[in-house]
């Protein structure tokens, strides 16, 4: 099995491990770990596709990586503040007992 | 990297840098100056310069018409791109209005701010042919939009809503990215077009299905379809009215821009060339069917057990979100124009419905169904309004609302092959039909019924009574003359 294999399926377990978790997992701290892991298996893609690719070619792999891990900083950063905006009125973050709009 | 490079990309992004700079003076103004005064003078004033950089930005947005390929073509115009992009800036001008009267929060300069913000993103997003810009674009729409919905100090809901929609959006723009990367694992590209002339030549292997799969459901949350629905509701319910507002039109215009352009140029409708086939078009018109069709039944289901204006304006827009995507079925390039108008149509009239809400909100009302009643008598503009805007919804002619449909509806059944496209028309029809009952029912409540005690005539602010009649008055013209919008479309 060659290493670019080795590599995407690698990412697609981090993938799959952060989708099951995103899905699943009843605490929104915790979905948002699964978030950032579907995220980061996104990037370990797009290095492994530039790296293993026809060479040589544009930087497009390495940039959008850099690009998409400042996005997801601040995606941590909007969502850690939600989380903490519900702490202080919920005084929970279990997303089953946040749910006061129904219908 | 050169000097005149620079200059085409600024000459190419001045509208965008120019929300950008005056949401940055909105904040330092409301910080520095307008910071001690009153509540409503603070809204009043911040908004009062958000809509100036609105109409600064709207000015500039000729300038910079010459259709340049700046940095390798990451902002490729397609055409009517800048008519587009005049459309968004004037609906968030209409949100801006609508926003000014409220007390939602204290934060009266971020709002304003965030919410030029996210026009920007939008500008972009329906301006760039790159993955990597249309994913920073989506980003910046998505997190300045969560911000938004959180922003409302009274309502209970609020935060939890921006919570669901953060959740959900963080899992779409994740399942988009990792389709991206495969797309790019596959063509070696992040240009749509390019992508979209590579793919032809692939062999159509499972990889090119996933991706296409992951990238669509994200862009799918994005104009809120069934299954990806879930968040609109509550966000509509809990958002402040204007912060819904502008999810339900210009987040909703762009949406359904982006999509356009990444199924028919990414995914490969135009590159049918001289063979005359269209090479991956069958790929994505079945899942497309299907979200359809689910948004179509279950949108429209939901809306009919809603006695909450805004929870029921939610489960229409998915409803209308699922007619929409009748246009994208026809792969031809000509479907672009009739979804667009749909798209625009759709826009005008749900930010009218909202803008009857904030009204009716900031005159200490509860736009709930039964808190409808009376409201023909209370302020005859409002109610008749809100009727044109809703009617429109529905579909009734001569309004545009009719048009918008009539057209998808078009498409829909002369894309090819026409055998498979009856039975997806006549859910649509169907579904309209029962639409009309939720639809004749804000009518019923806001024109015939008496208000259950009597009420004082409705005070509303002169400046949204103004923008909802030229709304109301764009849905009226937009039927009788729908070339007007069409045609700069085509």
């Amino acid at each position: 099995m060659s290493a670019a294999t080795l590599h995407l399926l690698l990412a697609a377990a981090m993938f799959c491990i952060g989708l099951a978790g995103a899905l699943c997992r009843r605490n929104a701290i915790l979905v948002l770990i699964g978030i950032e892991l579907m995220l980061n298996a996104a990037n370990l893609n797009f290095l492994t596709f530039w790296k293993y690719g026809p060479q040589p070619q544009p930087l497009d792999g390495p940039v959008f990586v850099l690009f998409s891990v400042a996005i997801a900083a601040a995606e941590a950063a909007v969502g850690l503040a939600l989380i903490i905006a519900i702490h202080r009125r919920y005084r929970t973050t279990q997303l089953e007992e946040i749910s006061r709009l129904r219908g | 990297m050169n000097g005149p490079l620079h200059l085409d990309l600024l000459r190419q992004l001045l509208p965008e840098a120019v929300l950008v700079v005056s949401a940055l003076a909105v904040l330092l103004l409301d910080l520095r100056v307008f910071g001690r005064r009153a509540l409503s003078e603070r809204m009043a004033n911040s908004g009062t310069c958000a809509a100036v950089g609105l109409l600064a930005s709207w000015g500039v947005l000729g300038m910079g018409a010459v259709p340049v390929e700046t940095l390798a073509g990451a902002f490729r115009p397609l055409p009517g791109t800048q008519f587009l992009k005049g459309v968004l800036l004037l609906l968030s001008l209409a949100t801006v209005v609508f926003a000014m009267p409220g007390r939602f929060t204290r934060h009266a300069g971020e709002f304003f701010a965030l919410l030029l913000i996210a026009t920007a993103g939008m500008m972009l997003l329906i301006g760039t042919d790159n993955l990597l810009m249309l994913f920073v674009a989506l980003e910046l729409v998505s997190l300045t939009l969560y911000v938004l919905t959180a922003l409302h100090e009274e309502r209970p809901g609020a935060t939890e809503a921006a919570l669901k929609y953060f959740l959900f959006g963080g899992i779409a723009a994740a399942l988009t990215l990792f389709g991206m990367s495969l797309l790019y694992g596959l063509t070696g590209s992040v240009q749509l077009s390019v992508i979209g002339s590579r793919l032809a030549a692939l062999p159509r292997e499972p990889l090119l299905w996933i991706a296409l799969v992951m990238t669509l459901s994200g862009l799918a949350f994005k104009i809120a379809v069934a299954p990806f629905h879930l968040w609109a509701p509550d966000v509509y319910q809990g958002a402040p009215t204007p912060a819904a507002a502008l999810v339900a039109s210009g987040s909703k215009v762009a949406g359904f821009v982006l999509l356009l352009r990444v199924l028919h140029v990414g995914f490969g409708a135009n590159t049918a060339g001289s063979a005359g086939r269209i090479p991956w078009s069958p790929g994505w018109i079945p899942w497309i069917a299907v979200l359809s069709t689910l948004s179509m039944v279950a949108g429209n289901l939901t809306a009919l057990r809603q006695t909450d204006l805004r929870r029921l304006l939610a489960y229409s827009a998915i409803a209308q979100g699922g007619y929409g995507l009748l246009g994208l079925m026809d792969p031809r390039p000509e479907s672009g124009a009739a979804v667009l108008y749909f798209a625009v149509t759709y826009a005008i009239t749900a930010l009218g419905a909202f803008g009857v809400v904030a009204a009716m909100e900031a005159a200490g009302e509860e736009p709930t169904l039964p808190g409808l009643a009376g409201l023909g008598r209370r302020s005859p503009v409002l109610a008749a309004c809100l009727s044109v805007f809703v009617l429109s919804m529905a579909g009734i002619p001569p309004l545009a609302g009719f048009f918008g449909k009539f057209f998808v509806f078009v498409r829909a059944i002369s894309s090819e092959p026409q055998s498979g496209r009856l039975w997806i028309l006549s859910v649509a029809v169907g579904t309209s039909a029962v639409a009309l009952y939720y639809y004749l029912q804000i009518v019923r409540h806001a024109l015939l019924l008496p208000a259950a005690t009597p009420a004082p005539a409705l005070r509303v602010a002169p400046l949204t009574l103004f923008a909802l009649l030229l709304l109301a008055g764009a849905t009226l013209v937009l039927g009788f003359l729908p070339g007007l919008l069409l045609n700069p479309l085509q």
